[in-house]
């Protein structure tokens, strides 16, 4: 980290597109280095038993509160809204960063993106599938989850296409076919590195039908090229439409403090936000793990950082925003829920969240410790506290403290919910561990594209020729 | 099967289809969340029992001494709704939330299945003969020595009862009720020459009660009520109500001013007060001072007095100088003019006649203590918990040798017995009650019985026709033929069993001997020491301890504190500061007297109760009685030595006492949130002055104004809604608008309403009345689909009108299903909610077994936890708001509001459901179809009226800890009505059934639904008639006119919901030349 001495060091402000690997030198280092990480180790297996622990209480949970009734959850009314919907958010925003970074980034040739795409990529898929166990475990009667989804039946009977519920239906499922795909496709070349290094014979199959037959030909790579291109830009709206949606669950309420017009690019910049402090979660770890910190340089770190700044400042603009409109509106509901919000019960989680995703973040703006990996993971673990609490303070205290005096409420969540919470990050972490031991958290693809190629038959020269190209904006050109 | 005739066998194809079609069907069935039950119909069905059919049963409600009449619905059956008996003239087809809980006493779980003998410490069950064999053998050995003490009723059950214990040589009954009014009594005997005079309110221009608790519990409630309401539904010509008392109880809290006097004082003041109408005012400032009251107060309320004709005093206080009091009080509303007008003593309720005194039933324990007493028989009464310890009833009880009981439950009392011969519940018996002089009430069973009990009557006649000696008083083998042989043979009595009540006489037995004691030479000491005064009353819902076995009175909120499930202790909030006190803090209030314990409850920081003062209810506490009762908050007669009024020999519950914190605090079990608006208009009011009374002493333009502007309502009269002509324009109501019409008129006196006058004249006409509702609220119920239903905007060319097109074959878009609630009548009494609860099979959620997990393996039983957490099922709630008295001042109002679906025209929670689990059908109904809901609770959160209710656990499921309905509490639900299972959203239907029942009657019968054929079940039981439901499109409804009235307003009108619920605003008599609060 800061002790390595590293080139950049003098530098370290590059335009995002200029990320370099000068601590990789050829392709078999990538190749030995970054499959090297899918050797299971003891500590990965300690890793997936908690996971797994973890995730089974949450299923254990979800037995007992299906036998007994929603009841053994937190509720109460009106507060009908409470960790599992909160949980949801949360997930659905992790899963944002994923697709931003393999997708817009990569239409925007961002090279930064990199050596930490596919650990998002997979962070989305993972956290998208966590995200949608939670409508059907927050609903009554989960058995009838089909419900929501618009099937042909006897009856006739559609879903109120009307209601937000069934567009997150559409949206979730929309974004989980995508997303899962992308990161297949991106997926392909890599699977044959893999194939090719396989001694085990039905592993090998597995991975040669997995991989399509590649064969590295020219033509395969431009296919590639475009099938990527593509659904980076077939991605990318989705990245924007998926928590506009989800925001809408709260937005086409006529809930004080969820009625904004200002909730989709709210959600998405909030979603976007805690999608790359989960990136930062994961990463920073893992990179220390893997000895890989040549890999994800803090050049990589630095430039994740600064798009975490611009979308906390984005986020607290939203936040500040709606404290204005509530004033400005001239509406008392509004009012007199913002003051409560900030001044009244909910005083202390309205806080946590102004603090961690607004003060903390502002941090950032030190060059120091924007390249210090311990405050920045420091850091991402108050943004996904913060994140997580944002979506509390707009569903908690909007709903306990709505039209109705007479109704309002106090909340306080149950053991179920917390086993539930507790759970949920089981689930995706199991996966993820899983993941990480099969397939490459690092693509090894992409790396190789920015680093220069070993041309033996061109003596000194290769170097040259690799400074040249612009990596990114020739994917595959190399090759 | 197979058509192919050649083959014999089962082709391989067929065999292959039966084999899919029986899995798929066992698959199927097995599938089913629902156990699979099995329905057998009647091969010869029983006489007058048509499967699905109800039959109605005419009888009297035992659930106090009032006897009203109530009409029983019995499906297949089985009593499953109490509605009061339009035809009985005490009640007039009102029936109260005890009233309507009796059927819960019916069906108590834990009701004796049989008759129970005690061996050793236990009660074991034995036979009939057994036990009356056993009973007769100690009566003959008893003689004049036996005691029956007998709940306080009316009828010829009590006469019947001395003449059977004479039989035996023993003296007659004690009729005990701890609930009984005793020193009102014993003053209107001594004044009017009758217990009870009718009171009625209509008459009056001015009431002032001094702790007469006519709504709560003093006499009557229900016929009190219904008096009430009427004489404040003349709005303008409406008497006021001046309150004067320790502590603002229901009755209080309909007053339009409480003077909070200090417990003891209140004789003071009535004598002043009556002092001052004969014209010598010389004691008021004295009486002021012990009351701790402004002086100017009390002269005002005096001038008041001397000058509205006729005006009436009650008085129901609690203290050692109760009759006192109450002869003062009488001797002013003599004074007024109010013998004759206001108090009917030519109508004399006579239900409570007989009541023995607290006097009584201590002679008796003197006796029983003695030993003289050698057998002691309590049928109905509960003496062992409703008086207080320090009496020693139960130590006296130990000295009787033989202690029979004929309780239908394990109470207090009967855990001390030998015997027990439970009495078949009331609704199950035969008999009569006399509630006013001259009218008889017949009682007669709905249903068979559901235990083996046996009534007491039949117990008795075959306990004599066992006897030698008894032998002969008694022909008639069961009650029910001595009943039909005094009123003229079985075929006349099955005629009058038909409408239930009659005029005649009862058999009566002479009123006990009571001594008329001399007033005392001084003053009457208050019993206790300390710095405060307790007062302990009796619950309006629980009265002294009977309602407490029954779930729904007590998961029913207190009307005045809104807490479930738990005793409180009231102390004023500036006190509370001052000790340190916060709500929920445990209190410790000890008197000191001999023989009395300290009470712990938690502390309910109360505006209504003076400082000096804490207040405890009666009715929790019980260590008996049952699943519901037993363990569930604290007696409060514990701390009372029993002292006495020596003039009626009522038990005094008043006394001096200390205030201490104790340690440790609970969460009060309330289900009231904020109780203040925060100026949202959810309960809107006006003065009698801006609805254009005669200005008395409020001068000011909106007052002027107000008197000569004709009020916008009757300008455009009824039928307004049904006119196509009038409302081709949209609505224009707009939100900035309607935000202010209940607020702007807030300021004090005639300035206010003059400055609301010209803010409403700014929005455009139709303001013209200061406070009033503005022209356009009325198209709230023109919401889109009414509208539409009206022809507003039919547009024959158009075909995309759907199940709204008014030519719709259903001829349902027609109607517009709408209900009023008239704040002006609203009492807050909670019959309503009761009356939903019973019809519409909501379950409790409060038993302390009904809580959740809070961890893996334990459970929060705290009794009310449920509640705790807010989930409470109420359909219809009543909300109470107070307005005012932010300085902890005295002078502060109190609004009621139920609060039920509203029907939105334009309903938040349609649109946000996924599965159109909630949707809107044509006749203006916001339907909910449990069944194809999946309980996202989308609605419940985009629903600004928070009236819809969740069921978080299977409250319906017979399996489950949470089941609100255990065996025999289920034979109760209404068969029209589904259960709901858990993880599905419910609320209030509107009574969708009874609609529906009412269509599908008039298509039976070839005609349309006539206009008030029918009605909801809370508009049905309301004893204040403050709710009217019916088609609001259809002038030939009640509602259609009231819906228009000027002082109507929707809730939350500004959200555009376009609500069914059309709200009439209260109407307040502010004292003259006193702020409006409006």
């Amino acid at each position: 980290m800061a002790t390595m001495a590293h080139p950049d060091a003098r530098r370290p402000n590059l335009p995002s597109a200029d990320v370099q690997l000068p601590g990789v030198r050829d392709y078999e280092q990538v190749d030995n280095e970054i499959t090297a990480t899918l050797r299971p180790t003891g500590g990965w297996f300690l890793g997936l038993g908690v996971a797994v622990l973890c995730m089974l209480i949450g299923a254990a949970a979800w037995t007992y509160q299906i036998y007994w009734g929603l009841g053994q959850a937190g509720y109460a009314p009106p507060v009908m809204w409470g960790v599992y919907i909160i949980t949801f958010v949360f997930w659905v925003g992790i899963g944002h960063a994923g697709t931003l970074i393999s997708a817009i980034l990569y239409l925007f040739r961002a090279g930064f993106r990199t050596t930490i795409y596919r650990c998002a990529e997979a962070m989305t898929v993972f956290a998208v599938m966590t995200a949608g166990l939670f409508p059907i475990i927050h609903i009554g009667r989960p058995w009838k989850f089909f419900w929501l989804i618009p099937y042909p039946n006897w009856r006739l009977i559609w879903p109120q296409f009307k209601s937000p519920l069934v567009w997150d239906v559409f949206a979730i499922s929309t974004y989980l076919t995508v997303s899962t795909t992308f990161l297949y496709i991106g997926l392909i070349p890599d699977l044959a590195v893999l194939r090719d290094r396989e001694t085990n014979p039905v592993r090998k199959r597995i991975l040669a039908f997995l991989s399509l037959g590649w064969r590295n030909s020219e033509r395969e790579w431009r296919h590639f090229a475009r099938a990527y291109l593509f659904l980076a830009a077939f991605s990318t709206p989705l990245v924007l439409s998926v928590h506009s949606v989800v925001s809408l669950d709260f937005a086409s309420g006529i809930v004080p403090g969820w009625h904004a017009t200002i909730f989709p690019p709210y959600f998405v910049a909030g979603a976007i936000f805690s999608g790359i402090a989960m990136v930062f979660t994961i990463i920073i770890p893992l990179r220390k793990w893997w000895r890989l910190e040549h890999y994800v340089t803090l050049n990589h770190l630095d430039a994740a950082a600064k798009m975490c700044l611009f979308t906390s400042g984005v986020a607290g603009l939203a936040y500040l925003t709606e404290f204005f409109i509530a004033w400005y509106s001239g509406n008392p509901y509004e009012q007199q829920y913002f003051w409560n919000r900030v001044f009244g019960q909910w005083w202390w989680s309205a806080w946590i969240l102004l603090i961690c995703n607004m003060v903390l973040p502002l941090s950032l703006f030190s060059q120091r410790l924007r390249r210090n990996p311990t405050w920045l993971w420091i850091l991402s673990l108050f943004i996904n506290l913060g994140m997580w609490y944002e979506r509390f303070v707009i569903v908690v205290p909007s709903l306990s403290h709505e039209f109705e005096p007479w109704q309002w409420t106090h909340y306080m969540p149950s053991w179920v919910d917390m086993a539930f919470l507790l759970g949920s990050f089981g689930w995706f972490f199991m996966w993820f561990l899983l993941f990480a031991k099969q397939l490459p958290l690092m693509a090894l693809a992409e790396i190789k594209e920015i680093i220069p190629p070993k041309m033996h038959a061109f003596g000194g020269v290769g170097h040259h020729l690799a400074a040249e190209a612009r990596p990114a904006a020739a994917k595959g050109g190399h090759h | 099967m197979s058509t192919d005739t050649k083959s014999a066998g089962v082709k391989r194809r067929d065999f292959l289809k039966v084999l899919g079609a029986a899995g798929a069907a066992g698959t199927a069935v097995g599938c089913s969340s629902q156990q699979v039950e099995k329905l057998i119909p009647y091969l010869v069905s029983p006489d007058n029992t048509v499967a699905g059919v109800s039959n109605y049963y005419a009888t009297t409600c035992r659930e106090c001494a009032s006897a009203c009449g109530v009409i029983a619905e019995v499906r297949d059956g089985r009593a499953i709704k109490l509605e009061g008996n339009p035809e009985h003239p005490l009640n007039r087809g009102a029936l109260c939330a005890k009233g309507q809980s009796a059927l819960q006493g019916l069906y108590n779980p834990d009701r004796f299945r049989g008759p129970m003998v005690r061996q050793g410490n236990a009660l074991v069950p034995t036979t009939w003969e057994t036990a009356l064999q056993q009973l007769g053998q100690r009566l003959r050995g008893a003689g004049a020595g036996a005691v029956f003490v007998n709940q306080a009723e009316s009828g010829s059950f009590p006469a019947f009862l001395d003449q059977w214990l004479a039989a035996f040589g023993a003296p007659p009954h004690l009729a005990y009720d701890a609930d009984a009014p005793l020193a009102t009594m014993e003053a209107n005997r001594q004044s009017f020459g009758v217990a009870w005079p009718s009171i009625d309110f209509t008459a009056a221009r001015l009431v002032v009660s001094i702790g007469a608790d006519f709504l709560d519990h003093w006499g009557p409630v229900v016929p009190q009520q219904l008096s009430w309401a009427d004489a404040r539904g003349k709005l303008q010509d409406a008497p006021r109500l001046v309150y004067i008392g320790a502590r603002r109880s229901l009755t209080g809290l309909n007053a339009d001013e409480w003077i909070a006097v200090r417990p003891g004082s209140e004789l003071a003041v009535a004598n002043a007060l009556r002092d001052a109408v004969g014209g010598n005012s010389g004691g008021i400032a004295q009486a002021a001072q012990a009351a701790g009251v402004d002086p100017a107060q009390l002269t005002r309320l005096a001038t008041e007095l001397a000058a509205a004709r006729p005006a009436v005093v009650l008085a129901g206080t609690s203290g050692a100088d109760a009759t006192e009091v109450a002869l003062a009080a009488n001797a002013i509303s003599q004074a007024t003019g109010a013998v004759g007008t206001i108090l009917r003593t030519g109508e004399a309720v006579t239900g409570f006649d007989r009541t023995a005194s607290h006097a009584d039933l201590r002679a008796l324990v003197q006796r029983m203590a003695a030993g003289a007493v050698p057998v002691l028989l309590v049928r109905g009464a509960n003496p062992a918990f409703t008086s207080p310890p320090a009496l020693g009833f139960a130590q006296a009880m130990a000295r009787v040798p033989f202690k029979v009981s004929f309780s239908s439950y394990p109470d207090e009392t009967t855990d001390l017995c030998d015997l027990v011969l439970p009495d078949h519940h009331a609704l199950e018996s035969w008999g009569d009650a006399q509630p006013l002089a001259g009218t008889v009430a017949y009682q007669q069973p709905t249903m068979s019985p559901v235990f083996n009990t046996r009534q007491t009557a039949d117990v008795l006649i075959a306990v004599a026709q066992g006897d030698a000696q008894a032998r002969g008083g008694f022909a008639q083998p069961t009650f029910r033929e001595w009943l039909a042989a005094r009123n003229g043979g079985p075929t006349a009595f099955a005629g009058l069993l038909q409408t239930g009540v009659a005029s005649g006489t009862v058999l009566t037995a002479p009123a006990p001997a009571r001594a008329a004691a001399p007033p005392p030479s001084v003053p009457v000491q208050q019993q206790g020491q300390g710095d405060f005064f307790l007062v302990v009353y009796p619950s309006p819902l629980l009265g002294t301890g009977a309602g407490a076995n029954k779930p729904w009175l007590q998961e029913l909120a207190d009307p005045v504190t809104k807490i479930a499930w738990q005793s409180w202790v009231e102390i004023h909030p500036l006190t509370a500061r001052r000790l340190g006190i916060a709500a929920g803090d445990h209190v410790t209030v000890t008197t000191g007297g001999a023989g009395t314990r300290a009470i712990t409850a938690p502390a309910y920081p109360y505006l209504g109760v003076q400082p000096d003062t804490v207040a405890v209810a009666l009715g929790r506490g019980h260590t008996s009685y049952g699943r519901y009762a037993r363990g569930i908050g604290v007696n409060p007669l514990v701390a009372l030595t029993g002292a006495e009024d020596p003039r009626s020999g009522a038990l005094a519950l008043t006394a001096r006492a200390q205030v201490t914190r104790a340690g440790g605090s609970s969460d009060l079990v309330t289900t009231e949130g904020s109780a203040r608006q925060h100026g949202r208009g959810i309960a809107q009011a006006v003065t009698a002055a801006e609805l254009g009374a005669p200005a008395v002493g409020v001068q000011g333009e909106g007052a002027t104004s107000a008197t000569t502007t004709p009020p916008q309502g009757l300008e455009s009269g009824s039928g307004q809604l049904a006119d196509p002509g009038r409302g081709g324009e949209p609505q224009t109501t707009q939100a900035g608008e309607h935000a202010g019409t209940g607020r702007e008129s807030q300021g004090a006196g005639g300035a206010g309403a003059a400055g609301a006058a010209a803010a409403a004249g700014a929005h455009g006409g139709g303001h013209d009345i200061p406070g009033m509702a503005s022209h356009e609220f009325t198209q709230g119920l023109r919401s889109p689909v009414a509208a539409e239903a009206q022809g507003l905007y039919a547009d024959s060319a158009s075909k995309d009108k759907g199940l709204y097109d008014p030519n719709h074959w259903s001829g349902m878009a027609n109607r517009r299903w709408a209900m009023t609630i008239d704040l002006a009548r609203c009492t807050g009494c909670s019959a309503c909610v009761v009356a939903c609860y019973a019809e519409n099979n909501i379950p409790t959620v409060g038993a302390p077994w009904q809580g959740r997990a809070t961890s893996p393996v334990t459970w929060d039983e705290r009794p009310g936890a449920n509640i705790l957490k807010g989930r409470e099922m109420t359909w219809i709630r009543l909300e109470r708001y107070f307005e005012g008295g932010e300085d902890g001042g005295s002078d502060f109002e109190t609004r009621f509001v139920p609060m039920l679906c509203q029907h939105c025209g334009n309903a938040p929670c349609e649109p946000v459901c996924p599965v159109y689990a909630t949707y809107h059908s044509p006749d203006g109904l916001n339907v909910q179809v449990y069944n194809r809901c999946v309980g996202t609770r989308y609605c419940s959160n985009n629903c600004p009226y928070k009236v819809r209710y969740f069921n978080w656990f299977g409250f319906g499921e017979p399996a489950r800890r949470q089941y609100a309905f255990p065996e025999p509490l289920n034979w109760q639900l209404n068969p029209d009505v589904t259960v709901r299972g858990k993880g599905v959203m419910e609320k209030c239907t509107f009574c969708v059934q009874r609609i529906r029942e009412a269509e599908n009657r008039a298509r039976l019968e070839g005609r349309e639904v006539r206009g008030d054929e029918f009605t909801t079940a809370c508009a049905q039981a309301c004893p204040s008639r403050a709710i009217t439901f019916g088609d609001a499109a259809d002038a030939t409804w009640s509602v259609a006119q009231l819906a228009v009235d000027r002082r109507a307003y929707h809730v939350f009108e500004e959200l555009n919901t376009y609500t069914a619920v059309v709200y009439l605003k209260k109407v307040n008599h502010p004292p003259a030349a006193a702020p409006a609060r409006a």
